[in-house]
């Protein structure tokens, strides 16, 4: 009798430490990722490499991933598969990838973008400006911003935005709290 | 003309504390050079840069508390006399005086390393110094902040084992 009490109270602490520790693991921030409460986002409009423009006010209403990025940034090169498997896995959620190159020419984008073979297309902040205005810490860098404009998280340094624990986070971001 | 290499010019110089590894890498005319070349950037720039001293640093917080990079807390010697590093912003006036296109000016602003950076744990993040080229020994004496608020203990890292590299003629 006692050793059915000592049973039932273990499977009662551990459903409770498994049940905390998946609440943990749905909340919590993965490496390489911080909270960046600055405020509202800046606003700004933008050419693509088709020369369609976007601004970026125009995506309220969804988590916008807003990355900053150079060709000649090692990182952002090892990186950019990696964004398009993020873009993979996102489809049909109201998240939208907002790539912005910093101060590159039009030619330089588009040969770069053809060489890795992936699908999305580049913002061209072909003055460098834009990005001057946002301040990333480095390059590559991704910005998180909720659906009502504001930044919320910030990614410095490449990442590989394809594993679970990513697409986890940002999923459980667009869940309604 | 004879021409004597110190064959250590080259040489990175790697510094490990318990926290944080750092490494300095000096890089050659022709080296920064080509990069910049490759990047479109005109020749006037690169003749400045080419009179520089290149040296990548790249830091690394192994700690598990922020630390702060601050490059006002860095001081440089050559041949044991203090120089000073000319920062962002006098080379953003600089290149403003040029006239050198903005897209150009905001990519070297780039390769630098920033003036300010909180290292997260883990964090990796680096960039170029620039000193005044010279053929005798540098100096580096680096004081960084830990803490969230910079109260943590102070991490002090000296070198002077450094030398601008230079391209064989």
């Amino acid at each position: 009798m006692k050793l059915k009490h000592v049973f039932t109270l273990l499977v009662f602490v551990l459903s409770v430490f498994s049940s905390s520790s998946l609440i943990a693991s749905d909340t919590t921030v993965p490496f390489g990722i911080r909270h960046y409460d600055i405020g509202s986002a800046q606003n700004f409009t933008l050419s693509d490499i088709d020369g369609e423009k976007t601004e970026l006010d125009s995506f309220k209403g969804r988590w916008v991933f807003l990355h900053f990025w150079a060709s000649w940034c090692g990182p952002c090169r090892k990186e950019m598969p990696k964004i398009q498997q993020l873009a993979n896995n996102m489809k049909g959620e109201k998240f939208q990838i907002v790539m912005v190159n910093t101060a590159e020419d039009e030619d330089t984008v588009f040969q770069f973008l053809a060489s890795i073979k992936i699908d999305l297309n580049s913002l061209l902040d072909i003055d460098g400006q834009v990005t001057e205005a946002w301040k990333p810490r480095g390059l590559p860098t991704s910005f998180l911003i909720n659906p009502e404009g504001q930044v919320k998280y910030q990614a410095v340094g490449g990442r590989d935005w394809g594993k679970p624990i990513y697409i986890n986070f940002l999923k459980n971001l667009l869940r309604p709290e | 003309m004879l021409v004597v290499y110190n064959v250590q010019a080259a040489e990175p110089v790697v510094i490990k504390t318990p926290e944080m590894n750092i490494y300095f890498k000096p890089r050659t005319a022709n080296q920064m050079g080509a990069f910049y070349e490759a990047r479109g950037f005109p020749k006037e720039m690169r003749d400045v840069l080419r009179q520089q001293c290149f040296i990548t640093v790249g830091i690394h917080n192994k700690s598990n508390k922020k630390i702060w990079l601050d490059m006002s807390n860095w001081t440089f010697t050559v041949g044991g006399k203090p120089i000073k590093r000319e920062p962002r912003d006098t080379w953003k006036q600089r290149w403003h005086d040029m006239g050198v296109p903005l897209s150009k000016q905001s990519t070297f602003r780039w390769t630098l390393i920033p003036e300010t950076l909180d290292y997260l744990p883990g964090e990796r993040e680096g960039g170029n110094i620039l000193l005044p080229f010279t053929d005798k020994r540098i100096g580096i004496t680096a004081t960084f902040s830990t803490g969230e608020n910079k109260q943590g203990k102070k991490i002090v890292i000296k070198t002077d084992k450094l030398f601008c590299a230079q391209d064989k003629e």
